[in-house]
């Protein structure tokens, strides 16, 4: 499969701390990847970079073979590529609705772009309460909105930055059969999670990042029984003793 | 069910609504003929409805972008001067002035949007401040083309309407209240419209805003060079209406800055009627502190102005509209 997104040497230095540190990876069109790492790994910063927040330091970002590094964000959308937000970043008072919409108009006039995100309501379960305030909403709705209006601006890739984080075992079932179907329908994904049920079930290859590098990378399998993936996330000790287990 | 979700909300106009605004401009048009054409009323009245449209221009970037800017009498006074010199010295109609300055306000516009716009908000706030003040120091300074402290005069010619001049008050009534509807439709557009969703985007999460495609930059330069234009064209429209001013009036930061921002956030910021509440809340209120006051104690006019509108601000701070809003829910409630 050919690679829709080529990652060469990224870095992103604040000052003296090197938050993202000489990463390299490619994503094939369709795939899954899932990106791990314990708190402060640098994996929302890797986030900021791709879809053009942050600038890069040093490295190469190729969407589709074009240079991308370096573009704001909404340059970056309009290549094919967007995020949802960590901490929820919906605009609250606007109605789901029109929070939806907003992307829509990246490729479409008001109307257009209406009709699409009504459509994009639909199939994500939230017909119901298109007219409801964007801040009324409970976490699996918010959840749900932010990938709607990300999907609205008709992303290659889209980048799922824990949107589980607060979702009971339940709610998070039924969004991972919605992202799914998302991946079903030809998108390209990038998924941030800490629950590791979420990640192994969905992912078809792991990248697992510590101190802003890439230390291992693999299937789920591959990854879960990796010596430094066992390390990073519960220290030495665990890690030569675990190998074997 | 798709059908049902995509019908268009905010642009449809309710029936009751239409039915209201059709009551109120019909009411606005018959008003003069009732009133000396010369007299005190008509003249507060066409300072008020000319005081609308200006909250109503900078409500565009104020109200929608939420960059409150405190430096639109920039834009004012770079109308005001424009048509005022090139009359004075070519005899241009003042329509063509008109023209000529919302091109410069325009170009003003741009060259201030490149420094400011990346500021949020206290620093966008002083950086027009500064601006509109640069102005006032400009015109009051360049003397041999602006006249100086001593302001500039409108020369005297007679009732024209290419000319843009009337001995009577009447005319400059509906010239400001044909102002005044269009800039509230224009307004009304932007907001109904793409731009409209991409400014309040903007307003409640600018990083999202861009992730999801808007570009944040130009829609803000798009906002600030209409709301920059239409305040220049209103600059115009004073100068012609007071025949007279100078460099501390026109460039003022109380008497023209501060007041069109204060008109549209007491009448309720971002809103389409919020402007033309806040203005026939305002203006009168000044007058009739002014007329009833001055006489009293130096200073009680301005005391009482600003103890008005502290009342306002502290009791809805949201504007006027949410007060009526309110009283009016209340009111039914009650009936119940």
């Amino acid at each position: 499969m050919s690679a829709i997104l080529s990652v060469r040497n990224l870095t992103r230095r604040f000052g003296g701390l090197t938050a993202v540190n000489n990463v390299s990876f490619d994503l094939s069109r369709g795939e899954v990847l899932g990106l791990i790492g314990p708190n402060g790994a640098g994996k929302t910063t890797l986030f900021n970079l791709l879809v053009g927040i942050h600038k890069p330091t040093a490295g190469s970002i190729r969407l589709d073979g074009r240079e991308i590094a370096g573009l704001a964000p909404n340059r970056v959308a309009r290549a094919g590529m967007t995020k949802t937000f960590q901490n929820v970043a919906l605009f609250q008072e606007s109605t789901v609705l029109d929070n939806v919409l907003t992307g829509g108009l990246l490729h479409e006039d008001v109307a257009g772009a209406r009709a699409r995100a009504a459509a994009i309501l639909d199939r994500v379960g939230l017909a119901g309460i298109a007219h409801k305030l964007a801040g009324d909403l409970s976490f699996p709705e918010r959840a749900r909105v932010e990938v709607a209006r990300a999907l609205c601006t008709r992303p290659a890739i889209l980048l799922l930055d824990e949107v589980m984080a607060a979702l009971t075992p339940v709610e998070m079932e039924a969004f991972l059969a919605l992202v799914r179907t998302l991946r079903a329908d030809g998108l390209t994904l990038i998924v941030v999670e800490h629950h590791m049920h979420a990640i192994m079930t969905l992912c078809d290859r792991i990248l697992v990042l510590n101190f802003g590098g890439l230390i291992a990378e693999g299937t789920p399998r591959e990854v879960a029984h990796h010596p430094a993936v066992i390390e990073a996330y519960l220290g030495k000790a665990y890690a030569e003793g675990g190998a074997d287990a | 069910m798709t059908e049902a979700v995509a019908s268009p909300r905010a642009a449809a106009l309710r029936p009751g609504r239409a039915v209201l605004i059709a009551a109120v401009l019909a009411v606005a048009l018959a008003v003069p003929l009732g009133l000396d054409p010369q007299g005190y009323p008509i003249r507060v009245l066409t300072l008020t409805l000319l005081f609308a449209a200006m909250g109503q221009a900078w409500n565009i970037v104020g109200g929608l972008a939420n960059q409150i800017s405190l430096g639109h009498a920039g834009f004012f006074g770079i109308g005001a001067y424009a048509s005022t010199i090139l009359l004075r010295d070519f005899g241009l109609s003042p329509w063509l002035g008109m023209l000529a300055g919302m091109a410069l306000a325009a170009l003003a516009a741009a060259a201030l949007a490149v420094p400011t716009f990346r500021l949020k908000g206290h620093y966008f706030a002083l950086v027009t401040l500064a601006f509109g003040e640069v102005m006032r120091v400009i015109a009051n300074s360049w003397s041999s083309v602006t006249g100086g402290p001593v302001g500039l005069s409108v020369p005297f010619a007679p009732d024209s309407l290419w000319m843009f001049q009337f001995g009577a008050a009447r005319p400059y009534y509906y010239i400001c209240l044909g102002a005044l509807v269009a800039v509230t439709l224009v307004f009304w557009r932007i907001k109904a419209g793409a731009l409209g969703y991409r400014l309040r985007a903007i307003k409640e999460n600018a990083d999202a805003a861009e992730v999801i495609g808007v570009d944040t930059f130009r829609a803000k330069l798009q906002a600030g060079l209409i709301s920059a234009t239409l305040t220049a064209g209103l600059g115009t429209v004073y100068a012609q209406f007071s025949y007279f001013f100078d460099p501390d009036t026109i460039f003022g930061v109380a008497t023209i800055s501060v007041r069109m921002a204060l008109i549209a956030i007491v009448g309720g910021v971002g809103l389409t009627f919020g402007p033309i509440v806040g203005a026939f809340f305002i203006i009168p209120v000044e007058e009739f502190a002014n007329a009833a006051l001055a006489g009293r104690a130096a200073g009680l006019s301005a005391f009482v102005y600003g103890a008005v509108l502290i009342a306002v601000i502290l009791l809805k701070p949201e504007g006027l509209l949410a007060l009526f809003a309110a009283l009016g829910k209340r009111w039914r409630e009650r009936r119940r």
